[in-house]
């Protein structure tokens, strides 16, 4: 379970993100010491049609790409629309406006406090973990997906 | 006293023009043309050029019951070839699209005959006879109602409406139908509605501005738009019709 001592920051933009703009505002926010996880929220971009009449073909979509976040490469499965981070100390807030400032130029943006990422447990969380779950792996990603958390190499 | 339809309350330029979007005796502006075969290629029911296909024989072929109110209702070009029932749906995007769901359904019952709509919060469904729908999707495509980027033509997969914009403004769309070209500025559908990828692009036109939008859109929208609070006589209308029907729940005795 997280810890509740960590601050909890969302940075929600007026726009829905292109992947290029994702990139560009995650590098600089990891140049910041003190950011524990980070998870990127919006509307899902599957590959193939998982559903209706065109069901299983590909989806080709201009915003499902793979980022390079550091040194690591990131691969982008929603039209990111909200970033949620935690973080060591409230003092990586400011830090945060100002890559948002350089990085949001044309439209505007907001950065909330509050608790954002999950603190327990689901069923489907269960299902996939086991009762042993590593707390820090819950809610990045999604426990049907194949694919987990990515790990960025080099922070510290 | 002749009864005068009043179609909708409210000062708003909403309001304004949500009456004379459902007015049929006023006529859409017409903004673009998308050419008959293009718009049979996004709706993806026939190849261009092909035959309709058919449900029943032509009704002039099929022996018809005497009934009264079949010889006062005429009936529309696709129920006399006997054409299959298809449809169009539309996704409006909350920020100041010219048109949406309940407003589609409103103004179609009023200007079309022998249609099906079926509205949802965030999508429209217009289902008819093939060629009767293909006329109709034209003016529904060709005028006013439409905007390339904040309307999306959307069999399934509609989601969209109340999500926020791209940043290119395009309204977001799981299966990206449609692209907004950045060199000349268009909107081209690159796949049908149900998604399956075109043969050929087919062109649109560009994205209508800020201005434009604000001045032809048929929905509320405090931040970005006009707000609902702000049409007081809209406001004393609802709250009417709100009031009414609860204390009829009630059955009042007078």
């Amino acid at each position: 379970m997280t810890d509740a001592i960590y601050p909890q920051v969302r940075i929600v933009s007026e726009r829905l993100l292109n992947p290029e703009t994702v990139e560009r505002l995650l590098n600089l926010i990891m140049e910041e010491e003190g950011i524990r996880r980070v998870l990127l929220n919006g509307p899902r971009l599957p590959s193939s049609v998982p559903y209706g009449p065109s069901k299983g073909i590909v989806n080709p979509h201009d915003m499902r790409k793979t980022i390079k976040v550091g040194e690591q490469e990131v691969e982008l499965q929603v039209h990111v629309g909200t970033i949620l981070l935690e973080l060591e100390n409230r003092d990586v807030i400011p830090a945060l406006r100002v890559a948002c400032d350089q990085v949001f130029t044309q439209f505007a943006y907001r950065i909330q406090e509050g608790r954002y990422m999950k603190t327990a447990p689901t069923t489907s969380d269960y299902a996939k973990y086991g009762p042993d779950a590593d707390a820090l792996i819950l809610g990045l990603a999604d426990p049907s997906s194949k694919k987990g958390p990515v790990i960025l190499q080099g922070i510290k | 006293m002749a009864y005068k339809a009043q179609y909708g309350p409210g000062s708003s330029i909403i309001a304004a023009n949500r009456r004379k979007y459902m007015d049929p005796s006023e006529k859409l502006e017409k903004v673009r043309d998308v050419s008959d075969e293009d718009l049979v290629l996004i709706l993806g029911h026939r190849a261009p050029g092909s035959a309709y296909k058919t449900a029943h024989p032509p009704l002039a072929e099929q022996q018809e019951p005497a009934c009264p109110i079949r010889k006062i209702v005429t009936p529309t070009d696709g129920a006399k070839a006997g054409d299959r029932i298809r449809y169009i749906q539309f996704a409006d995007s909350m920020f100041n699209a010219p048109c949406h769901p309940y407003l589609r359904s409103y103004l179609e019952m009023y200007k079309f005959r022998g249609i099906d709509p079926g509205t949802l919060s965030g999508r429209q469904i217009l289902e008819c006879r093939e060629r009767d729908m293909e006329k109709y999707s034209k003016e529904l495509v060709n005028t006013v109602l439409f905007d390339p980027a904040r309307t999306g033509i959307r069999g399934c997969t509609v989601h969209g409406h109340s999500l926020r914009l791209a940043e290119d403004g395009m309204m977001f769309d799981m299966l990206q139908r449609c692209v907004l070209d950045k060199k000349s500025g268009i909107v081209k559908y690159v796949k049908d509605q149900v998604g399956v990828p075109l043969d050929k692009e087919v062109k649109v036109g560009k994205p209508m501005d800020e201005k434009w939008l604000k001045a032809h859109s048929g929905i509320f929208h405090s931040l970005v738009g006009v707000a609902f609070r702000d049409d007081a006589e809209y406001v004393e209308y609802v709250q009417r019709v709100h009031s009414l029907r609860t204390k009829y729940g009630f059955m009042p005795k007078e």
